[in-house]
């Protein structure tokens, strides 16, 4: 059964079980494999992408609930590493294996739109992936830092 | 044969497929902007194979626009030997850091070519020659002919022990230097003066004397036919001549990894491709009874079921995992979908199926209480026992524990009569190569390893057999690039465990609470190479009797390395108990343990105590803490008694336990030593921080039990993994300069946040624990 699903702002004919897992869908329908497949219960957060905004675990909701929906990736935060939370990913050297990294970022852009300046509780409540290489305290900096360069370019576009 | 896929259309596609692959790893972004597309890989060349600029050695390829090509033979995995092999490279080369791309070594032309010559010796003296390559070991070659492989083209193709630097860093030094004379001697034969007469510096060649300049990349054709004429004669450069080395280098795959543009092996796609979704028997030593494919053979996309045996033990270093069943579908999900559903019924071992965790612990201690087997003897421990105004005694235990890298285990294996490819995320590329030629019976020098990043690795041979998994399945569908992927579940499955281990330490103190008699205790299960290293040697701490007796168990669970051996266990038991008899002589854990250290005669002891009183400073030691809130100090050194490399460093961990029961690590203060120098300390930074993680997890959470046989925790819901909220908010690292070569970094650094964190426990609550992990225990107090 084939449906549509609008991802990083492009529609994609998808001609597969809408009762399979978003993740799927994404990586291997749509070919966009920098979303990551690690536990498969929804417990890790390695597939996290947004839908209408939200961060969701792609693993463990099925295609069809993101029908008419816009979701977006990795791919779709910028097309060439600018966003201000890949900046600020960069500055700290953050990832290592790096296999948690795009939903860990995911997670952190969702955060940062509805708490533009977050504190660390916010953070350690919010951000709940895992990573196994142990990164999380640059990915706090970077939260921080990334917070603080969307601010200043706010600043800069009302000026 | 099955021909999905001509040859000469894969070939085609895989080049291009592999351009994308170069491109997907090129680095610098101010590189990026200059060029869409590696001027060395034209469409349609097999990159690693075919440059279209001639390679200057096996390492280093120079493009007309001063683009560097660096061959990295390791596989980078978190650990940043992206770049740090890459900057050994070009400290020595001398070109432009910002147009260094690395690119993955071929395992393949490594099973057909041999190491240059001017690889084979390692210059100068050993550890403590500042001069020299270090003390890197080549394995001899093991039952399997493939581990040392001392010889071959890219000599250690593995990615193991923390040894990337310590056994690369000399002959990567010698592929740059070789080819920056080489460069040089181009120059002079193009300009007909003296090579004496030129400098190169940031790929740009200089004739003072004439005021002309040539970049590397205009003589680099020259230079691939330039024979280096005493190739014995290439020295490398000493730490203080370092300027590329020793500075803080971003990692170069990092714009990549927050782009989701990283090729991991999951990520692998090829023209044809099916997808493997496989059930192995939970029990190991396990095989299929039968299944019913019919069952699911109608489901969507599902094309067939193959099934595969116990993998050879002597393509898997002696381990013995399961049997299964794979089924092949148009896409994982309908794969995984219909093997689910699948009928299976397996054959399992009796003996194995009874076994269970609390059997396995009893044996444990049953075993700790024979003879064993005596590996130091020092001195008349039964005397000082005798003698002693006080006796300790402790038995500490550690469960079995799973690596859980967050990428489940997978390859992409092509079949075909005359030629095998493989893409896969591994840290044994030759030991891969070798499995694939025993499994299809091609020879080795038409296996191809292509190497993709891995999602997390921990362990060489904790990789299972998901190569020699994925190997079978492909094989019996030859002409069919099989991509199989495992789930988290069976990824529980398809590795080893770090082995369950219990010590027991009796310590005999004199009146003013100085050990003088020490009983050291330990049971491992063994298996290959035991993990029971590290108390081998005389003990870091002094004391003048001194006996380790090992005993081993065997149980059908598969061991192996896990960020290290056995000495994070190890390090656990020791510096607990260190703690304890701080405790009983009613001293301070830091002065008592700098007294012991003291007191020895061991080579490093200047090094070891710089540490402990650089940690303790950091920390404020001794100021004032809240209620609730407490110290923990140990001591960490790998190789430090024997004299020869070594890497030390001290920790302080500061630990909040709330009336709850709730740990919080609230900041760790680490000194650590550099030897002669770090290759990349921004990279040995980020080690230190992963693995003050890491080991938070072994101390607080962890624990793999066994029941009827198989692993119960399966998943992260069993298995738990920290998350942001509980990490440190503090950490401080301070280096210290030592005067040897550096053992690694990789593992068994930050072991200490398990014996602190039970200190501190025992400090807030008065209560001990010594079986991991805590948090199974009532932390509570009031």
């Amino acid at each position: 059964m084939a449906f549509d699903l609008v991802i990083n702002g492009s529609r994609h004919r998808v001609d597969a079980d809408p009762q399979t897992p978003l993740l799927w869908v994404i990586r291997d329908h749509v070919g966009l494999t920098g979303t990551k497949f690690s536990c498969g219960i929804g417990q890790c957060g390695a597939c996290t992408v947004h839908v209408d905004g939200r961060a969701v675990r792609s693993c463990s909701i099925p295609a069809a609930t993101a029908i008419g929906k816009p979701v977006v990736t990795i791919e779709g935060v910028s097309p060439d590493g600018t966003h201000p939370i890949q900046v600020a990913w960069k500055e700290f050297d953050t990832p290592q294996c790096g296999y948690c990294q795009s939903g860990m970022i995911m997670s952190a852009l969702a955060l940062l739109r509805e708490r533009p300046h977050p504190t660390d509780a916010d953070i350690d409540a919010r951000v709940t992936n895992a990573c196994r290489c142990g990164t999380y305290y640059r990915i706090r900096k970077a939260i921080h830092l990334a917070a603080d360069l969307i601010g200043k370019q706010l600043t800069q576009d009302v000026r | 044969m099955n021909t999905d896929v001509t040859r000469r259309e894969f070939l085609a596609t895989v080049a291009a497929a592999q351009g994308a692959f170069v491109l997907g790893f090129w680095m610098p972004e101010k590189a990026r902007a200059q060029t869409q597309a590696p001027p060395s890989t034209p469409p349609g060349a097999v990159w690693y194979e075919e440059p279209a600029t001639p390679e200057v050695n096996a390492w280093i390829v120079v493009a007309p626009d001063d683009t560097v090509t660096i061959r990295i033979a390791q596989t980078e995995l978190g650990q940043g030997v992206w770049t740090s092999n890459a900057m050994m490279v070009c400290e020595e080369l001398q070109c432009d850091w910002t147009k260094v791309r690395p690119q993955y070594a071929s395992a393949n032309r490594d099973a057909r070519e041999k190491a240059p010559a001017w690889t084979l010796a390692v210059p100068g003296n050993g550890a403590t020659d500042p001069k020299g390559g270090g003390v890197p070991t080549f394995g001899d070659r093991d039952r399997t002919g493939v581990a040392g492989i001392p010889d071959s083209l890219y000599r250690r193709m593995r990615t193991n022990a923390a040894s990337s630097v310590k056994d690369g860093r000399y002959y990567l030094q010698l592929a740059g230097a070789e080819a920056r004379e080489r460069l040089l001697l181009a120059a002079a034969e193009l300009w007909k003066v003296p090579v004496a007469e030129l400098t190169s510096r940031n790929s740009i060649i200089t004739h003072a004397r004439s005021g002309r300049t040539v970049t590397y990349g205009s003589v680099a054709h020259r230079a691939a036919q330039t024979p280096h004429p005493h190739p014995e004669t290439i020295t490398i450069k000493p730490p203080d001549q370092w300027t590329l080395m020793g500075t803080e280098q971003k990692n170069l795959d990092v714009p990549l990894k927050v782009t989701g543009q990283t090729v991991y092996g999951i990520d692998v796609r090829l023209p044809g491709m099916k997808w493997a979704a496989v059930k192995a028997c939970p029990v190991y030593g396990g095989d299929v009874k039968r299944f019913d494919f019919d069952a699911v053979r109608q489901m969507p996309g599902v094309r067939s079921a193959v099934q595969f045996p116990i993998p050879d033990p002597a393509l898997t270093r002696g381990r013995i995992f399961s049997g299964g069943v794979a089924v092949i579908a148009d896409s994982w999900y309908q794969a995984k979908t219909a093997v689910d559903r699948m009928p299976i019924e397996w054959t399992i071992p009796p003996e194995h199926a009874a076994v269970n965790t609390a059997m396995m612990r009893d044996a444990l201690l049953a075993a700790i209480d024979q003879p064993g087997q005596v590996r130091v003897n020092q001195g008349d421990v039964d005397a000082g026992f005798a003698r002693a105004a006080k006796i300790v005694e402790a038995t500490y235990s550690t469960p079995y524990l799973a690596r859980a890298r967050m990428e489940p285990g997978n390859a992409t294996v092509l079949v075909t009569d005359d030629r095998v490819d493989i893409w896969i995320g591994d840290q044994s590329p030759q030991e891969t190569r070798f499995s694939a030629s025993r499994i299809t019976g091609v020879p080795e020098q038409n296996v191809y390893v292509h190497l993709c990043h891995l999602g997390g690795g921990f362990g060489r041979n904790g990789n299972g057999p998901q190569a020699e998994q994925a190997i079978m399945i492909a094989n019996a569908h030859r002409g069919t690039p099989i991509h199989m992927l495992w789930t988290r579940e069976q990824d529980f499955i398809g590795t080893t465990y770090r082995a369950m281990g219990m010590a027991r330490l009796k310590a005999g103190l004199d009146a003013e609470g100085w050990p003088i008699a020490l009983d050291v205790r330990t049971c491992m299960q063994r298996d290959g190479f035991g993990p029971e290293a590290s108390f081998d040697v005389a003990s870091r701490y002094h004391v003048p009797s001194y006996r380790y007796s090992s005993h081993t168990t065997r149980f059908h669970v598969p061991v192996g390395t896990r960020r290290g051996v056995g000495q994070a266990a190890h390090e656990f038991y020791r510096e607990s108990f260190m703690d304890e008899l701080a405790r009983a002589a009613g001293q301070d854990p830091y002065r008592y343990r700098r007294e012991l250290v003291a007191r020895t005669n061991l080579p490093y002891k200047a090094d070891m105590l710089k540490a402990l009183d650089m940690a303790a400073e950091m920390s404020g030691w001794g100021t004032p803490l809240p209620r609730g809130t407490a110290r923990a100090i140990a001591l960490e050194e790998r190789g430090a008694e024997a004299g020869g490399l070594a890497t030390i460093s001290a920790m302080v961990h500061t630990v909040s336990v709330s009336r709850a029961g709730k740990v919080r690590l609230e900041r760790v203060d680490v000194a650590h030593d550099t030897g002669f120098g770090l290759v990349n300390p921004l990279s040995v930074k980020k080690q230190i921080e992963g693995q003050i993680v890491w080991f938070y997890n072994d101390a607080m959470h962890q624990a793999t039990t066994i029941a009827d046989g198989h692993v119960v925790e399966n998943n992260f819901d069993k298995f738990p993994l920290s998350r942001i909220g509980e990490n440190p908010p503090e950490i401080n690292i301070r280096f210290f300069a030592t005067g040897h070569w550096l053992l690694g970094m990789g593992h068994d650094r930050a072991t200490s946040v398990q014996a602190s964190i039970g200190d501190a426990i025992y400090q807030i609550t008065g209560k001990r624990f010594r079986d991991l992990p805590y948090n199974k225990h009532d932390l509570t107090w009031s």
